[in-house]
Formats: C-alpha cells, structure tokens, sequence
C-alpha cells in the first residue's frame, strides 16, 4: 500500500533580495511525482541545494504549512492531501528529526522531551507516561530519562529526537541529515536505532551526505539533482553502480575501507615542531578533563585531531588558542614559548559555526577588520584567492554556508598568523563542498602555515592532512603521519573499528564510555 | 489570514522575549551598584530596541506585544523585583499592540514610537521603590525625627515617577532609531527578515 | 555552567515545595518587604517573611547563598539602625538608598534566586497551566526558558570569537563592540528559533486540544505551612489598617 505520493509537485522558496544569486534557486523542486510503498526505508540523496531537505518538508507538512514559497502540485498522506490537513492532523502520522541537534528541543528535560508529542495531542496525563517509557524501552533510551538536554552529547540528542517523534507512533519517520553532527561511534548507535524502526515495519524517508551508515537498511533511494528525481533506485541497483559513478553523481562512499585508495598529501613542511608540554584544564570543582605532557606536530602542513565525542578536542583547540583562562601549559615553537595571552594572537579558529565570528556589515570590512594594518588591496588579493571578490560588499551573513566559511577563512589569513584551527568544518557537508574545504586547509597548508583541523570525516582528512593527533579521555592517544600508506590505513582502521564496536555493543550506554583500547593494529 | 496567535507566533513571542531579556539584563547590570539604579530607565530601553526592532518586523498580529510584556513582569517577579512589572508589562504591552495594529504593522516610524511606549513598562521596577518610600521613612521616624524624614523626601520628591517614565520613553525613541538602523544595516541584509 | 533561569534538571532542593506555594511565598515577600510595610505589628511579621528564604536556602544546603544572605541583610539592618545618623550630607543621602534599597530587594531576590535554582522548566510551566494561565501564555514562557541558555550559550561563543579576533573595548569604539556582539547573537537565536519552531510544530504544538503535562504537582503539609505564614501576613496587614482606620 502506498502510504505517500507526489503528484507533478514544485516548489521554489521565496527570493529574499539576497545579492548573492546562488541561494535563490537552491533548494527548489520541479515536477517532482513519486509514490512511497508502506514500510519502505527510502533514501534521499544528491549534493547540496538538490532538494534533499524540500522533499522532506512536503512530507511532514512544513511545506506548505511553514514555509512560504509558490507551491505546484499536491502530496497525498494515505491519500489524504496535505494542503487539507493542518501540521497537527500530520504530526499524528509523521515523526520528524532534524539536523541540528542543538534546536529541535522545546523541553530543557528530556523526560519531558518525550512526553511533548503525545501532551500536544492532549492524551491523558497516565498514557502520556506509558508511552514514555514505552519508547524509551524500544529505543533503548532508558539511560537518557531525567536528563538535562544541555548535558547530552550530539549522539544522545540525536536518539532523544527519534525518541520524541516515536512516542506519538506515527506511521512514517522523515529525517533530515540526522548524522551531520555526530562522531563515527554516535552514528554506528544511531543506525541501531534506525534499525529498529525499520524492524517495527515503519516508513523511513532520510536525507542524508553519509551514505556508509545506511547500507543494508535502505531499499530505496532517490537521487536528486536540481529538483528533480534523476534517479530512482532498489538497493541492490543502487550498491551495483559503480563506485566511480557515484562519485560523479556527487555522493560520499558507501563504504569506508573504499577511502584506502585515496593517495596522500605531499610532504609539507620545514621539519620545525610545534610543541605542547604539561597542558591541563579542568572546569571548576570538576576533574581534569585535559591533561597532555606531551604532544608534538609539524609546523608547516595540516594536522588533524581526531577523538571520540568527549575526548576533549575541542577543549584542546580551545586551550591551544588560548580562549581557556584555566588552562596550563606551554607551547613553543622552534625559537620560543607562547603564553596564554600571546597565543589569543598566535592563532586563529574557525569555529564550528562560522556565524560566531562574524561582526561586520561586508565581506571587505570583515578582512580589514583582521589587519593589524588595514590594507584593502592586500584584502582583496586575500579574497581573490577564496574565490570571494565577487561578495566583497555583501553582508557576510547573507552569504551561503561554504562562503561564510571561506569568509572565516580568509579572514584568519588576513590576520598572519601561523596556526590557524578548524572546528569540525565539514560537518553536514555534500562531497563536493566537503572536497572544496579540503581545498581551503591545502591551500593554508602551502601557504606555510599551520593548519590544525578538529574533524570526524575520514575521507576529509586524507584530502588534506599530513599528520594526526588522536586524543582520547583527554589525552594524546598516539601521533602518527599520514604521509604513507601505512599511517593512512592506521587512521581508516580507527574509524572502522568504531563502526563495528557500535554495532557489536548495541548498547547505548555506551556511547558515554566509548572503549578506549579499541585495537587499531 | 487567520488572526488568532499561531505556534509560530507563540514560538516566536518566547524566543524574543529571552534574547531581549538577556540584552537588557547584561545592560542592566549597571543597576547592581544601587545609586545607579534610575539609569536603568535610560539604559534598557535603549539596547531595548536592536531587538525589539527585529521583532516588531516578525509581528502580524494583535496580542503579541501584550504577551511579551506579560512574561517580562513574570521574569521580574522570578528575579526578585516584586510584581510591578506585570502590570505595567501588560499595560504598556497592549497599548504597543493597539499602536502596531493600527498602521497595519507596515510603518516603521510608527515601531520606533512604539518601541518608545513599549520601553516605559521598565517603571514597574522602581515603583517599589518610589511609591513606597513613604512607609520606608515612617520606619525610620522613631528613630531620626521628623526633620530627618523631611530632608529624606526631598532627595527623591513626587515627581521622580513621571520623571523616569518620560526618560524611559525619550530614550525608548532613541533605542528605537538604533534598532532601526541596526535592523537597515545588517538585519535586511543578512536576509532574516 | 549554570546559565539557566530555571533548572533543567532536578536536584534536591531540601524542602520540597510546589511550585504555586514558591510564587505564593515570592509574592508576599514582594508585597510586604519590598512593599514596605512597617506599620505596627508587621515590623515583626517581616522578620518572620525575611527568613523563610534562608530557611529554604539552608534547607537547601545553598551555604554560600545563605552567608550572602546573612552578611547582606544583617549587615543593612545594622547601618540602618546605628549608623545613618553618624553620616551627613551626600554620604548621608547614599547611604540610606543603598541601606533602603538592600534591606527592601535582598529577601526577594534571594527568594527568587531560590525559586529559579530550584523549580524546574517543567514543572514551574505545570504550575502555570493549573494556575489556568493561557497557553497564549505558558507556550511563549517554555520557549522563554528553553531559550534562555541558548543564547546565553550563543552570546560566549561570540564572546570567544571576539577575544580571538583581537576585538576589544577601547579607542572609543564601544559602539561597534556592542553592535559586533549583538548583531550575530540575534541573527543567530532567530535561526535557532525558525529550527525550534519547526521542531514544535512537526510534534504538534498548537494543536486545537488542550494540552496535557505529565509533571507531578501537588500541595503537601510543608506547602500547606507556608501558604498559611503567607495568608497570615495579609490577615495581618489588613488587621493594622483596619485598627488605623
């Protein structure tokens, strides 16, 4: 029985007066006509700006019901049209979970998190709690109740909001990029958890750039490209295409052991060090949650930082980039030894959300702002080279995702100087734009800076680094170059034995102790 | 278009009310020093209006402005500032709503005025403090004297209410035409409007 | 990391009390102590009202809280009665709004502060529902709550952006620092919200039922003694203004 269906559907946001054209087209549907069987797992997929998210919109009702925009055709709910029904009348037969994890709370507890589906229906106060526990038990998220939402990981947010469209019992499940925030571990335990919705028989539709973490649970994907269904697939079609065929088509691997063949980065680098010594931290009151006696790497030439969730990496970059007035320690180069406060002008972040840190009302101002000397033709040059010139004078707010980025970025090289960080830069990214930030890290690479880049992402690290500090429990696991084949298929066995620890485990407890002596020969 | 507050409007009502409570709390904190507190009246209202500003362009229907002061005389009273300010929050809230409504939510002059009567719900704060001082000097009148008490009225005379509430408005004007301008410059272009 | 209004999560909190009877009891406070109301016996119920919020905070085991409590408060009562008539002039005038505005805020404040350390979001949202406030009301105040942290949150990572940029206040520029800090913070909560939003609404928020709320409310002895010192303290007032006439 088809339980959704699209007929002849467009759809195109709103033009915004942006001045930036690139946004206005993005995103916007064309003729789309599909029918969705009961209880099938589809996968939605194709780069940025396809239509991914759209899609998922018209099935839980945010399109036409949220978001303005001139709407062409209609999509039937058990042969219901959507446009008849309200978000309420929806939110009954569809469950949604979003990308971000830090938004789609309305409750601080995630108890309540959990009972807000069924509160909202007004079901009585006794089978609001039944519900509770019963989908806390069937998604095995006893261990989260009670908890402050502020005090889970990325991961554990991701299942509360499973957990929380599950407990009204919809019929069909639309997510929309749920593993964009989350470590290989978290992701391995969110499959588990997909998993189960699908052995319960529900319809799954996900939009997703991580395809590695699917396979085996989808038997249907569709493939988008600029609005339109390009592609319509079974599994077993989808697995047969060869894998450079995907790669054409915009699409992250399937598989991670398929990385191996990646070559790798060119030495960098004059053989100068960067050291760290006797670098601590600890929140007030609260054990060490930081604590290196020593950690060397390259000067010249990128290195990434890798570590489950909670290992303290973002800790660490914080400390190194001197913004924790708690932290101990030194760090030297060849010739000296930085303080706290030298090194706030040692080093430069672009954080995980570039929105942070941007001030100014033009491209131009936000790269003379950096200067220590304001000089507009050097900035220009500097924005030449990221491909920005064009923007100078738009509001750097305005700018799509990947351009605030490179705005962050350029900034950062306007401002000279020589270690330049990276927190988690290609989160949520397609495999173009995520090749693209690999571009912006080699170029700072060969620039003869430092790059430090704080990431997840297998593929992204071999596209750029040469070096690789693994921390974990707060501590330098190991070190090791990734300039040879060797370090690379090192680097590939910690991310795929974490795939596999995930799904041995199954246990979500375990996502807070991730296990530390996974074997990595 | 239906008039009756949506989820949306409701949603949006509470994020607002949090981001400009943080604003004026950071401003306010100047308060701490207890001589200053009268230049909260001057302070809030103008770093009041950046966001207040960016709300006003978010708002289509009637009740919103209402709610919102409502909640922030709830804050106060959670804060420790007493009650006042749940009155004059849905006082001056629903008096901004009639003024929002009546140009159709289009005019932008018309929200820098309304920011300016907006702003005055800030006098519910010094109302424990002005209205009552009375009682407060009678306490003090066993032990001082009469004269004492009479010096005492004469630094904070009658007057000091309206006084506040008129600098509350003026530089809810001002606050207003920063918004504005803040809301031109960088609001309009970043596309969140 | 405590940056919430009201708590996330639970914690013990020494004497329980429902949420109706902390307002009730904030609400007297305010009414008479930051009221003012000196009159007759009442000089002496105040004193009763000023220590329920250190009993609830030693309760609490809240030391540091209680301590300030003590110094601050004692402290005023002292100057009051001792030491104003020692000073003159302009110290004379600061002195007696400092000791006027300390003795009158500090017990609501601190109760407050007890109220919002204490109660969490859920069930202080509860409290309203039964207090049958509108959901015109007590939705835009959960969003409030849940939002509080978030921008708090937003509002450090710029101040961290800041730091690292090397913006700071000085060369007279504290305009644009307030603008620099302002403008992504709001730009940022109002993306943040459009998700939540989202979020609420696919779960159906707003719908046309009355909503449910599974917290558990209800009065017990402790609240029954406190909503009695509270009514006894209107009884009071209303006592001395009648024999005043």
């Amino acid at each position: 029985m088809e339980v959704i269906e699209c007929r002849d559907v467009s759809f195109s946001y709103p033009a915004n007066g942006l001045p930036n054209g690139e946004k206005q087209d993005s995103g916007a549907l064309k003729h789309i006509s599909c029918t969705i069987e009961d209880g099938t797992f589809v996968l939605l997929c194709g780069a940025s700006g396809c239509g991914k998210t759209t899609m998922t919109r018209l099935f839980n009702g945010l399109i036409p019901h949220y978001h303005e925009g001139v709407y062409d055709g209609s999509v039937f709910l058990d042969g219901k049209d959507t446009r008849e029904m309200t978000l309420f009348d929806i939110s009954l037969k569809v469950g949604s979970v979003f990308q971000n994890p830090r938004s789609q709370f309305f409750n601080v507890d995630t108890t309540s998190e959990l009972a807000f589906g069924p509160e909202n229906h007004g079901m009585a106060e006794d089978i609001v709690r039944e519900r509770v526990s019963h989908v806390a038990a069937q998604l095995k998220l006893e261990p989260l109740l009670d908890r402050s939402i502020f005090s889970l990981s990325g991961g554990e947010k991701q299942k509360i909001a499973c957990g929380s469209a599950a407990a009204v019992d919809p019929d069909i499940y639309v997510l929309d990029e749920p593993s964009s925030n989350l470590d290989t571990y978290a992701i391995a335990d969110f499959r588990l958890l997909l998993s189960a919705l699908k052995a319960q028989g529900k319809t799954v539709i996900i939009s997703e750039h991580r395809l590695y973490y699917l396979s085996g649970l989808f038997d249907r994907v569709l493939y988008l490209k600029d609005g339109k269904i390009e592609g319509d697939y079974t599994a077993e079609e989808f697995c047969g295409l060869p894998a450079g065929q995907r790669e054409t088509m915009g699409l992250r691997p399937l598989d991670l052991a398929g990385l191996s063949e990646l070559e790798g980065q060119p030495q960098r680098g004059n053989g100068d060090v960067w050291t760290i010594t006797d670098f601590s931290f600890a929140y007030k009151h609260e054990p060490e949650t930081l604590h290196i006696e020593k950690a060397i790497f390259p000067s010249g030439g990128a290195t990434a930082i890798i570590g489950h969730n909670g290992a303290g990496k973002s800790t660490f970059a914080r400390c190194l980039c001197g913004l924790e007035k708690r932290c101990r320690g030194m760090v030297r180069d060849g010739s000296r030894t930085y303080s706290r406060k030298e090194r706030l002008k040692l080093c430069y972040m672009v954080m995980q959300d570039v929105n942070h840190q941007l001030f100014t009302e033009s491209v131009l101002d936000e790269i003379l702002l950096s200067m220590k000397n304001e000089d507009k033709q050097r900035a220009r040059e500097i924005l030449d080279g990221m491909d920005l010139l064009p923007y100078e004078d738009c509001h750097p707010m305005g700018l799509s995702g990947g351009q605030k980025q490179r705005v962050a970025v350029a900034s950062a090289i306007a401002s000279d100087r020589p270690l330049i960080l990276f927190d988690e830069p290609t989160s949520g990214l397609d495999l173009f734009h995520m090749r693209q930030v690999a571009g912006v890290v080699n170029q700072v690479a060969d620039a003869g800076k430092t790059a430090l880049v704080v990431t997840h992402d297998p593929e992204f690290i071999l596209r750029c680094c040469n070096y690789v500090l693994h921390l974990e429990n707060g501590q330098i696991q190991e070190s090791y170059s990734i300039e040879d084949s060797e370090g690379r298929k090192h680097l590939l066995n910690f991310f795929l034995n974490d795939t596999a620890q995930a799904a041995l485990s199954g246990d979500c407890t375990a996502i807070h102790l991730v296990e530390k002596e996974v074997s990595t020969k | 278009m239906n008039n009756k507050l949506q989820g949306k409007d409701l949603i949006n009502i509470g994020i607002f009310t949090a981001i400009y409570f943080i604003v004026i709390f950071a401003a306010a904190s100047i308060g701490f020093i207890p001589i200053f507190i009268p230049l909260i009246s001057v302070i809030v209202p103008l770093v009041g209006g950046i966001p207040m500003m960016l709300f006003f362009s978010k708002i289509k229907k009637f009740g919103m402005l209402t709610i919102c002061g409502v909640l922030l005389g709830i804050i106060m009273l959670l804060t420790g500032m007493g009650y006042w300010c749940i009155p004059t929050g849905l006082i001056f809230g629903l008096i901004s709503d009639f003024m929002l409504k009546s140009c159709d939510y289009k005019n932008a002059k018309r929200g820098v005025l309304t920011h300016g009567v907006f702003s005055m719900w800030v006098i519910g704060a010094f109302i424990p403090i002005v209205v009552t001082r009375d009682a407060y000097y009678q306490s003090l009148l066993p032990g001082y004297g009469q004269e004492y008490a009479d010096t005492l009225m004469a630094y904070m005379p009658d007057w000091i209410l309206p006084v506040l509430l008129v600098a509350s408005f003026v530089s809810g004007l001002v606050g207003g035409l920063i918004g504005r301008k803040i809301f031109k410059k960088h609001f309009e272009r970043a596309g969140i409007v | 990391m405590n940056r919430e209004l009201l708590a996330s999560q639970k914690e013990s909190s020494g004497i329980v009390l429902d949420p109706r009877t902390k307002l009730a009891v904030l609400i007297t406070v305010a009414v008479f102590i930051l009221g003012g109301s000196y009159e007759g016996m009442m000089q002496y119920y105040i004193i009763v009202l000023a220590a329920i919020p250190l009993l609830l905070l030693l309760a609490a085991k809240k030391w540091k809280g209680s301590i300030l409590y003590i110094v601050i408060f004692s402290g005023s009562l002292c100057l009051e009665m001792f030491g104003l008539s020692r000073l003159t002039g302009v110290a004379n005038y600061i002195a007696v709004a400092i000791v006027g505005i300390l003795l009158r805020f500090t017990p609501s404040v601190v109760m407050g502060y007890f109220v919002v350390t204490t109660t969490t979001v859920s069930e202080f949202v509860a409290a309203m529902e039964r207090l049958h406030l509108p959901q015109q009301i007590t939705i835009p105040m959960s969003v409030m709550f849940r939002f509080f942290p978030t921008v708090a949150e937003e509002w450090s990572a710029i101040g961290d952006a800041m730091r690292m940029r090397g913006v700071r206040f000085g060369g007279g520029k504290a305009g644009a620092i307030l603008e620099y800090r302002m403008v992504p913070m709001m730009i940022c909560s109002v993306k943040i919200g459009e998700e939540l939003s989202q979020a609420a609404l696919t779960r159906g928020l707003g719908g046309p039922v009355k909503r449910t709320n599974i917290c558990k409310l209800g009065f017990h002895a402790q609240d029954i003694l406190f909503l009695l010192i509270c009514i006894g303290a209107f009884a009071a007032q209303i006592y001395v203004l009648a024999v005043r006439g």
